[in-house]
C-alpha cells in the first residue's frame, strides 16, 4: 500500500486554533451529504484527583444532556430529532466524547446548539439526584460481566496512587454518593468544559473555510479557564501482584495478566514496540494462539492490549480457559511467551507482516465519515492534531527487532507485574 | 443467483454474501446445525488450507470473513484493499465453495457455539438472554423456536456428517444474494458470479413452513433467576407487519414515538429514565435487534417472515422491578389508546426521513440492506421509507397502532435474582408504590399512584420459573 508522502493519514486536513484556545479540525471527506462532528474533552476518569470522585467525568457526561435556559432537555431533543441526527457520547480514562452525525445542512443548527450546552449548562437539583440513578443503573447493568469486575480489580490493584487505579466507572462506593455531589459538578464543569480543554473534529461533506466560519460565530466567545489538575505519578512497579476473583455465576475461568506499560507517545520507541508485540504475541496469526486456541484447544479467548493512555498505563494479555484444571499451564504459557520477548529478537519477517497488518487496517477503518471522524477523536485528545497518526505509523516502520526485545526487556519484568484469575465459586482453579 | 454491484472508485472492496437458509432450516432434533455450518465456513479450513494457514495468509492484509446466521439468512461479510483481492478472493472463495470439514475445526466451533450460549448469553448478558427468552417464548412449538445457534445438548449431538449434510443442501446458488462494493476491477464481478455459480447446487431447498402463533389473550411470565445487581426486562408479542407491508412505516414512525434504539427520544426513555431515574434506558422494536447493547444501528441481513413486537426494558433494580413493569406497560397502553401527539407525529417523520441515510453507512451495510429489500420485495430501504413517509398522517398512525399493537397475550421475561418476591409481586393486588430520592412534579406522583395499582393480567399458571442455568439446555 502506497502513501502520499509518507502519510498513512493520507486526507488533506484544516487545523485552526482560536484565539480562546480552542482547536478544529476539518476534514473534507469524500461521502456526500453528511457531517460527523467529534467534540473532544481532553479529561477523562484520569482527571478525577479526589478522593471520593471517582466516576465524576463519566456522569458529568450524562448532565450534559440535561439542557440549558434556551435548549432545555425537550428542546434540545427535538432539535436532535428534527435533524434526523445520530447523537451519542462517551467517556474513557482520558477523554469525553460527544458525537453527532446529522446531513449537511444541519450543520449550523447542530453546532449552535452545541455550542449552547459546552457554554450555558443549566440544571436542577432534583435532575441532577434523577441522573444519577441512571448512572448507577449503568453500573448494575454492566456487572454481570466478568470482565467489567476483572478490570475493576486489576487497575484497583496494579496502581497506587494514579487514577488509572479507579474504572471510568469509578468504584461502587463513589456511584452511590453521587446525587449527593450537586455543588461538586458545578465545578467540574468551569473546569473542564473551556476551550482549552477541547478539540471539535468535523469530517464530511464540508469546505474548512465554512466549518470555521460557523464554529467561530458560536463558539468564538466562549471563556478560558486555568484549571489543571495535578495527576499523581505513580511510582515504579514494587514487585508482582496478584489476586482472585470468586464469580457468583458459573463461567469458565478467565486470566488477566497485565504488567505496568508506557504512555502514548508516536516518537519514543517504548509504547509503539508494545503495540507490535501484542500483535505478534497474541493475535490470530501468533504462535500462542496456533498452540492455545486452534491445536490444543484449551483457550477459546485470547487476546492483548496496549491501550493508548496519556500516563503510562497496562499492557494486558487475556484469556479464558475451557478448563479450570489448564488455567496454570495456560498462564506459565503467556509468561513464557512474554518472557521470549525479552531474551530473543523477533523474526523481522513476522514483524514486517505486523506492520503491514497495521497499515492495512487503518485503510479497512478510514471507510465514511463517522469512523474517520472517531479515529481523530481518539488520537487528537492524546497529542492536539491528527498528524501524530502519522508520525506514530513512521515510528512503528522504523521499528526492529532490536527494538521490540530490548523495550521488552524493560517492561515484562515481574515487579511490574499484575495478575487477576475470576473463576465460578468451588471450579477447583489453583492459580 | 441474485446479484448486487455498487462499483466505485474506493480502494477497498467489499464482499457480502446473502444465503436464504438458517436456523429455521435446521431438521427436526438439530437446533444449531445452520450456525455450525456457517461457521465451519468462515473459521475453518479450507481442502486446501488449514486455518491457521488461513489467518496466517489473511493477517497481513487486515481482512477476515464474518458471518452472522439467523432464522431465514446466513450472510458472510469480508473487506479488503484492493491491493490484496485476488490473494484474498482466492481463500475466501475456498472457504465457502471448497471447505475444509477437519475433525479439529469442527470440535472447536461446536465448544465456541456451546460457550456463547452457555456461558456468554446464560451468565455474562442479561439483558441479552431476556431478549432471546422472549423469542422462545413467543415461538414454542415453531421453527423459530430455539436460539440460532441451538441448544446445548442438540449442538453436542451434531457430528461433522450433520454439516456436510446441511452444507450439500441449503448452499445453492438458487438462494443466493452475491453483493461486490467498491473498487474492484473489471471482470471482477463475472469472475465470482461464475465461480459459485459453477461449485454451487443451483436448486435452493424449500423454506421452511413459516406461519405466526396463537397468542392467549392472558399474559405469561417467564423469570430466569440468576444471581444478579438488577432485573433485565424484556416483553412482547408476535406482529403481522414486516417492511413492505401497508402498516410498516405508520409502525415505524409508532416504534420511535414510544422508544428509538439508544436514543433519549422515546416516551418510554423520557418517562422511565430521565424523569424518574429507573434505569439506563427504555426502548421499543417491530424488528430484531439482537446485541442492542453494543451498536446504536441495526444490523442488516435479519430479515425475517415474521416479527414481533417488543419493549427492551435495561436492568432495574428488584425493589422496583415490578412497577417498573407496570410503568412501560402504561406507556405502551397510553399509545395504543391515544397515539402520538400531533408535534410528536411531525417531529419523528422528520426524524425518520432523515435518518434513514445515515444507516447506510459502509458498503457492507448497503449491501446487507439491498439484500433485506430483495427478500421484503421493497425498492432501496432509504427510498422506501422516506416515500412513505411523505403520505403518513397522525391518524394513519394511530390506526395502524390500534390494528397490531395489543395489551393482552404479552409474553414477559424477567432475568434477575428473588424470582420467589418477584413472583408473589406479580401476583398480589397490592400497589408497588415508587419513592424518589428528590421531589418530583406532582403529575408524576399522581402518574405513579395509577401506574403502582396497574392490573398485570397474569394467572398463577401463567407464571414459570427457572435457574438461568437452564436456559438453551
Amino acid at each position: 500500500m502506497s502513501t502520499s508522502e509518507n502519510r498513512i493519514f493520507a486526507l488533506d486536513y484544516d487545523q485552526h486554533d482560536f484565539a480562546n484556545g480552542l482547536r478544529l479540525i476539518t476534514v473534507p471527506a469524500p461521502y456526500p451529504n453528511v457531517i460527523s462532528m467529534y467534540i473532544v474533552v481532553a479529561a477523562g476518569s484520569r482527571n478525577e484527583v479526589e478522593p471520593g470522585r471517582t466516576g465524576f467525568a463519566h456522569f458529568f457526561e450524562h448532565m450534559m444532556f440535561r439542557g440549558t435556559p434556551d435548549f432545555p432537555p425537550h428542546r434540545y431533543e427535538a432539535v436532535l430529532q428534527e435533524t434526523g441526527a445520530s447523537s451519542n457520547a462517551y467517556t474513557d480514562d482520558d477523554r469525553t466524547v460527544y458525537h453527532t452525525t446529522f446531513t449537511k445542512e444541519d450543520f449550523e443548527t447542530i453546532v449552535a446548539m452545541e455550542a449552547d450546552r459546552f457554554q450555558n449548562l443549566q440544571y436542577s437539583v432534583e435532575d441532577f439526584r434523577t441522573e444519577a440513578l441512571a448512572v448507577y443503573g449503568e453500573y448494575n447493568k454492566d456487572s454481570a460481566e466478568p470482565l467489567h469486575k476483572m478490570f475493576e480489580v486489576l487497575r484497583d490493584t496494579a496502581f497506587d496512587v494514579h487514577t488509572y487505579k479507579h474504572t471510568t466507572m469509578g468504584f461502587l462506593r463513589d456511584i452511590v454518593e453521587m446525587p449527593n455531589m450537586y455543588e461538586y459538578s458545578r465545578l467540574f464543569f468551569d473546569r473542564f468544559y473551556r476551550p482549552e480543554y477541547c478539540i471539535i473534529v468535523v469530517v464530511g461533506d464540508i469546505t474548512p473555510a465554512a466549518s470555521r466560519d460557523v464554529v467561530e460565530r458560536y463558539w468564538g466567545a466562549w471563556k478560558r479557564g486555568s484549571y489543571r489538575a495535578e495527576i499523581p505519578v505513580e511510582p515504579a512497579p514494587q514487585g508482582a501482584r496478584e489476586r482472585t476473583i470468586d464469580w457468583e455465576t458459573p463461567t469458565l475461568p478467565y486470566v488477566m495478566i497485565a504488567f505496568r506499560a508506557a504512555a502514548y507517545s508516536d516518537s519514543a520507541v517504548d509504547a509503539p514496540a508494545l503495540d507490535l508485540v501484542s500483535f505478534l504475541g497474541f493475535s490470530e496469526n501468533s504462535e500462542l494462539y496456533r498452540k492455545l486456541v486452534l491445536e490444543e484447544q484449551k483457550v477459546d479467548v485470547l487476546y492483548s492490549s496496549n491501550a493508548d493512555h496519556v500516563d503510562p498505563y497496562l499492557f494486558t494479555v487475556l484469556t479464558r480457559v475451557k478448563n479450570p484444571a489448564d488455567v496454570q499451564a495456560v498462564r506459565e504459557s503467556i509468561l513464557d511467551r512474554l518472557r521470549r520477548f525479552a531474551a530473543e529478537p523477533v523474526p523481522l519477517e513476522e514483524l514486517e507482516k505486523v506492520k503491514k497488518h497495521l497499515r492495512y487496517r487503518f485503510a479497512l477503518g478510514m471507510n465514511h465519515s463517522e469512523a474517520i471522524a472517531s479515529t481523530l477523536a481518539h488520537y487528537v485528545s492524546l497529542r492536539r492534531t491528527p498528524e501524530t497518526i502519522n508520525r506514530l505509523y513512521r515510528t512503528y516502520e522504523a521499528l526492529t527487532p532490536a527494538d521490540l526485545q530490548s523495550v521488552s526487556s524493560r517492561y515484562f519484568h515481574d515487579s511490574g507485574r499484575t495478575i487477576v484469575t475470576l473463576a465460578h465459586r468451588g471450579a477447583g482453579v489453583d492459580a | 443467483m441474485r446479484t448486487i454491484l455498487l462499483p466505485d472508485s474506493s480502494p477497498l472492496v467489499t464482499l457480502r454474501l446473502v444465503f436464504r437458509t438458517g436456523a429455521a432450516s435446521d431438521p427436526p432434533g438439530k437446533p444449531g446445525l445452520a450456525w455450525l455450518t456457517a461457521q465451519m465456513l468462515s473459521g475453518g479450513g479450507t481442502r486446501r488450507m488449514e486455518y491457521a494457514e488461513i489467518l496466517n495468509a489473511f493477517f497481513p492484509m487486515a481482512s477476515d470473513v464474518s458471518v452472522w446466521v439467523d432464522k431465514e439468512m446466513t450472510s458472510f461479510t469480508a473487506e479488503t484493499h484492493r491491493e490484496n483481492l485476488d490473494e484474498f478472493y482466492t481463500i475466501f472463495r475456498d472457504m465457502l465453495l471448497d471447505p475444509g470439514w477437519r475433525e479439529e475445526d469442527f470440535s472447536r466451533l461446536r465448544d465456541d457455539a456451546v460457550n456463547y450460549l452457555a456461558v456468554a448469553l446464560r451468565g455474562q448478558n442479561d439483558e441479552e438472554l431476556a431478549k432471546e427468552l422472549l423469542y422462545q417464548e413467543i415461538y414454542r412449538h415453531h421453527c423459530y423456536g430455539w436460539h440460532n445457534a441451538g441448544t446445548v445438548s442438540s449442538l453436542q449431538g451434531l457430528t461433522m456428517e450433520d454439516v456436510r449434510g446441511f452444507y450439500g443442501q441449503q448452499f445453492a446458488s438458487g438462494n443466493l444474494t452475491l453483493g461486490l462494493a467498491g473498487g474492484y476491477p473489471e471482470g471482477f464481478a463475472q469472475r465470482v458470479i461464475a465461480d459459485f455459480h459453477a461449485v454451487l447446487p443451483a436448486r435452493a431447498p424449500a423454506a421452511p413452513a413459516l406461519n405466526q402463533p396463537k397468542q392467549t389473550p392472558v399474559n405469561t411470565v417467564l423469570i430466569a433467576e440468576k444471581p444478579a445487581r438488577s432485573v433485565a426486562i424484556s416483553l412482547g408479542f408476535p406482529m403481522d407487519v414486516r417492511r413492505g407491508h401497508s402498516d410498516y412505516p405508520a409502525l415505524l414512525v409508532a416504534q420511535s414515538c414510544l422508544g428509538q434504539h439508544r436514543m433519549s427520544s422515546g416516551r418510554l426513555f423520557t418517562r422511565m429514565r430521565q424523569l424518574r431515574g429507573l434505569n439506563y434506558g427504555d426502548y421499543a422494536y417491530i424488528e430484531y435487534f439482537p446485541g442492542g447493547m453494543y451498536t446504536l444501528e441495526p444490523a442488516p441481513n435479519l430479515a425475517r417472515s415474521h416479527q414481533i413486537f417488543q419493549l427492551w426494558i435495561r436492568p432495574v433494580e428488584v425493589d422496583v422491578a415490578v412497577f417498573s413493569l407496570r410503568l412501560a406497560l402504561h406507556e405502551l397502553e397510553k399509545m395504543i389508546r391515544d397515539g402520538p401527539t400531533e408535534e410528536e407525529f411531525q417531529r419523528t417523520r422528520s426524524f425518520l426521513s432523515k435518518y434513514v441515510n445515515l444507516l447506510l453507512k459502509t458498503k457492507a451495510v448497503e449491501l446487507g440492506y439491498a439484500a433485506d429489500s430483495e427478500f421484503y420485495g421493497i425498492p432501496n430501504y432509504a427510498d422506501y421509507v422516506r416515500s412513505e413517509l411523505v403520505h403518513l398522517t397522525r391518524e394513519k398512525v394511530s390506526a395502524a397502532i390500534q390494528r397490531h399493537w395489543r395489551m393482552d397475550g404479552l409474553s414477559i421475561v424477567m432475568v434477575g435474582p428473588d424470582a420467589g418476591r418477584l413472583r408473589t409481586q406479580l401476583l398480589s393486588s397490592e400497589p408497588t408504590p415508587m419513592t424518589y430520592n428528590s421531589p418530583k412534579p406532582e403529575e408524576i406522583l399522581a402518574e405513579d399512584r395509577i401506574v403502582a395499582r396497574r392490573d398485570l393480567n397474569v394467572a398463577e399458571d401463567g407464571i414459570r420459573v427457572m435457574p438461568a442455568e437452564q436456559a438453551f439446555a
